[in-house]
């Protein structure tokens, strides 16, 4: 079987993850469970007081006891200069980046049972070399090969099956989240998807909808009886949990009611609420959130040069495009989106199915093609921007221009490569610079330098410049454009080993101190009550004492913890196999008894544990055991 | 006539037929011997496909199972506090409440049967494995991290949280 490779969502605010398996793409659940509602991983990273790192839900549950070492929204970073400053430690936003896809990959693996070594990885249509570079290391530092960075409108349409479809394809991806609005257009057609635009609202989304209904239910409340419950904690919780399920309730029927019984008390005696709330009610209290996302769909048509009845297909991404509110307000503005895949799981879904392709586990009609997100040039006289590779160009691709100098007995130069669609080179982003040195002394606009751009299918870009009359060369490969050194990206994930080495200690010493203390449970039980009178005095020393042993070491590690836990089950051992032994076997148990005298040397401690209690009970186990044995 | 020049030819073959056949013979054994290993190699393939789709599957159907029945659980369990909500206030207005204490008891072994506990708060660190913070106070007679006050009631069942509380949690004040 090929390895598998996992996609990533790496979003903002919450992350998913996805693996083919049986051919269909399947969301890998969080260990913290799949009751957590919305999606899996929420993309947060702390540190507890005591230095210990929390990743996803725990770090959520967290944050606000502990708002200094919390770190939220990493992704926003990316590609930058930014360190984030935690307990006198510094960590870049890759770092931060891979303990959360450290995390995906625990429970990746946890979920699938196989190692994962190789992810593929979304990031927004928008994001320059030096963040799609950035999110490329921090997979590294995960431990984990990123095959491919894509975009993420771009997997929402392979998650639909888009690239199933033959003809050009003009699609608007309508991505709302939590707290962000991101409208992409793309072309698809000869096997690549292009992006045309991006616009966006980056204070928009579904939390701002949910905060309008309870307002609102707590404003009929406060209408009717006159009590504020927002002062009451407990109340506020319970209406905002109602809310929620309300708000989930109305994509499916009209009409619903909140009902909390007394949620309140005041001299009168206990208060109920019940609120009645219907689809259209709903409608009008979210319309105006609703309509803030036009501006971002008006913009993104317009910078694309196209008119509304050229979008050929819409994709919605996120929770709240569940709602039959906004898939109506998508479908009013442009027209009816595309269904059957969950707009939640879209992404990660694609993501998955990239994988998938590259893998060999999913077949597809075309071959995604990778392109260069922004045009890529160099910097030219008075700090312009010359553009050598447009973007959206095809990768792998090579061009060269030719330039000359600007000076008189100019004997070097610097080629500053910049990425971005700007043209003043400051207002673009420079992924690095080289010189060409040793050119013979001319006139200017003499000398001719030849300036080649080569990107290979990784997205690697060699820029070679070289002087046309010596030949003298000089060059820069640029593949680390988020300027860290092989090094550090080792470096970094050693340490980030290093977590997952003290997570898997401290779950290992969490382990043996629950076995230590359900077997101290167990033993207590056995010596005081089921077999008070059977265990002679001198034995029951023994026990007491290993069991004193043991509850001593429990404060200590988990190798301390080892040798006492052993030490008390080999001495109760002895004295149970001891006492059954010297049992009369019960009516019609002969049978069984023999066998346990048999096995009784080597009879696993575990069932001797589970099931002291019953004779018979405890023979069961033992004669499957024989004949699995036998 | 069409059989009689046959012959011949038919004789020339038998002639040559016992070095070919020994020839083709172990062509044939050996194409059969190749077929039966890419067949074997299917089977095994095949089987070990089978016990990984039943290995899956038995998972599958444990974890929707138990997923299902923690969210009806959870479902009851918003009842259940309902109805201690109930008793509580009805115990103000000190009214006859031994019935719907009985209820309570039945609701609670229900929950008992099928492994859902509350997590406890009372007193207790914040530890986010079991408790969401909603909110911190300010109290320096505490000790950092305690838990002052259950917003929302939190359970586990088997030592998995399926709800977590929803705690208010002290911090220190660090001007004082």
């Amino acid at each position: 079987m090929a390895e598998k490779i996992i996609g990533i969502d790496l979003g903002t605010s919450n992350s998913a993850a996805a693996v083919i398996q049986g051919g269909k793409p399947t969301l890998i659940p969080a260990a913290e469970g799949t009751t957590v509602a919305g999606k899996a991983f929420p993309s947060i990273v702390a540190f507890s007081k005591d230095g210990d790192l929390l990743v996803g839900e725990p770090a959520r549950r967290q944050a606000v006891t502990n708002p200094d070492n919390t770190i939220r929204e990493a992704k926003r970073k990316m590609g930058t200069e930014f360190m984030y400053k935690i307990q006198g430690k510094e960590y870049k936003p890759q770092q931060i980046s891979a303990f959360i896809l450290q995390k995906i990959k625990r429970d990746a693996e946890a979920f699938t049972g196989d190692t994962i070594n190789k992810a593929v990885i979304t990031v927004p249509a928008y994001f320059n070399d030096n963040q799609r570079q950035a999110t490329k290391d921090a997979g590294t530092i995960a431990g984990l090969e990123v095959v491919r960075i894509i975009n993420e409108p771009t997997a929402a349409s392979l998650a639909f099956g888009l690239d199933k479809n033959k003809e050009d394809m003009k699609i608007l991806v309508f991505d709302l989240g939590g707290g962000t609005l991101d409208v992409t257009i793309m072309e698809m057609g000869g096997g690549v998807f292009e992006v045309m635009s991006t616009s966006g609202d980056t204070q928009l989304g579904g939390v701002d909808m949910d905060q309008a209904i309870k307002d609102y239910v707590i404003d009929e409340f406060r209408k009717k009886e006159g009590i504020d419950l927002s002062s009451n904690a407990q109340a506020a919780e319970r209406v905002r949990e109602s809310s929620e399920k309300a708000k989930i309730e109305l994509s499916t029927v009209m009409e619903t009611e909140i009902n909390l019984p007394f949620i309140a008390q005041d001299s009168s005696g206990a208060k109920n609420l019940e609120v009645k709330l219907t689809r259209a009610k709903l409608d009008d209290l979210i319309h105006s959130i609703v309509q803030r996302c036009k501006p971002s769909i008006e913009k993104a048509i317009e910078d694309a040069k196209i008119s509304i009845s050229d979008i050929t297909k819409i994709v919605l991404v996120g929770g709240p495009t569940r709602m039959p509110i906004v898939r109506k307000f998508v479908s009013d503005t442009v027209k009816s989106a595309e269904s059957g895949v969950d707009p939640m799981e879209a992404v990660a879904f694609g993501a998955a199915v990239q994988a998938g392709i590259i893998a060999g586990d999913v077949t597809s009609d075309i071959v995604l093609l990778d392109v260069t997100p922004l045009t890529l040039g160099i910097e030219t006289l008075g700090g312009v921007r010359e553009p050598i590779i447009e973007r959206n160009t095809t990768i792998p691709t090579s061009k060269d221009k030719t330039f000359t100098t600007a000076a008189d007995s100019q004997t070097a130069v610097t080629i500053n490569v910049v990425q971005g669609e700007r043209p003043m080179v400051v207002d673009n982003v420079s992924l690095g610079s080289f010189n060409l040195t040793e050119i013979p002394p001319a006139p200017r606009g003499v000398p001719q330098i030849n300036v080649k751009f080569d990107i290979d299918a990784n997205g690697i870009i060699n820029v070679t410049a070289k002087d046309l009359g010596t030949g003298k060369d000089a060059k820069i490969t640029i593949e680390s454009a988020s300027k860290m050194s092989e090094a550090d990206v080792e470096k970094m994930k050693t340490d980030a080993e290093k977590f997952a080495e003290e997570d898997k200690k401290k779950k290992e010493q969490v382990d043996v101190k629950n076995e230590a203390e359900s077997f101290i449970y167990t033993t207590e039980k056995l010596v005081n009550q089921d077999l008070k009178d059977k265990i002679p005095q001198e034995q029951g020393i023994k026990i007491t004492d290993a069991i004193k042993d043991l509850k001593e070491s429990l404060t200590q590690g988990s190798e301390q913890i080892k040798p006492k836990l052993e030490a008390l089950k080999a001495i109760v051992n002895e004295v149970t196999t001891e006492l059954y032994k010297n049992a009369t076997p019960p009516p019609g148990a002969e049978q069984q008894s023999n066998q346990e005298q048999d096995n009784s040397s080597d009879q696993p401690t575990d069932e001797q544990k589970s099931n002291p209690e019953d004779n018979e009970e405890k023979a069961e186990p033992n004669s499957d055991q024989k004949s699995e044995n036998s | 006539m069409t059989e009689e020049t046959n012959q011949p030819e038919a004789t020339a073959e038998e002639t040559n037929q016992p070095e070919a056949t020994a020839e083709e013979e172990t062509k044939v054994t050996e194409s059969e011997r190749v077929k039966l290993s890419i067949c074997e190699d299917q089977l095994l393939r095949a089987k070990a496909d089978y016990q990984n789709l039943e290995r899956i599957s038995k998972i599958e159907i444990s974890q929707k199972v138990t997923l299902k029945t923690n969210q009806l659980m959870l479902g009851f369990v918003g009842i259940y506090e309902d109805f201690i909500r109930a008793k509580s206030a009805l115990e103000n207005e000190s009214a006859n409440i031994e019935g719907l204490e009985g209820i309570i008891k039945n609701m609670k072994s229900l929950l008992d049967e099928n492994h859902i506990e509350p997590i406890e708060t009372k007193g207790k660190i914040f530890d986010p494995k079991f408790h969401d913070a909603v909110s911190t106070v300010e109290d320096n007679s505490l000790e950092e991290g305690t838990i002052t006050q259950e917003v929302a009631k939190g359970y586990i069942s088997f030592q998995e949280v399926i709800k977590p509380s929803k705690v208010i949690v002290s911090k220190k004040n660090e001007k004082e």
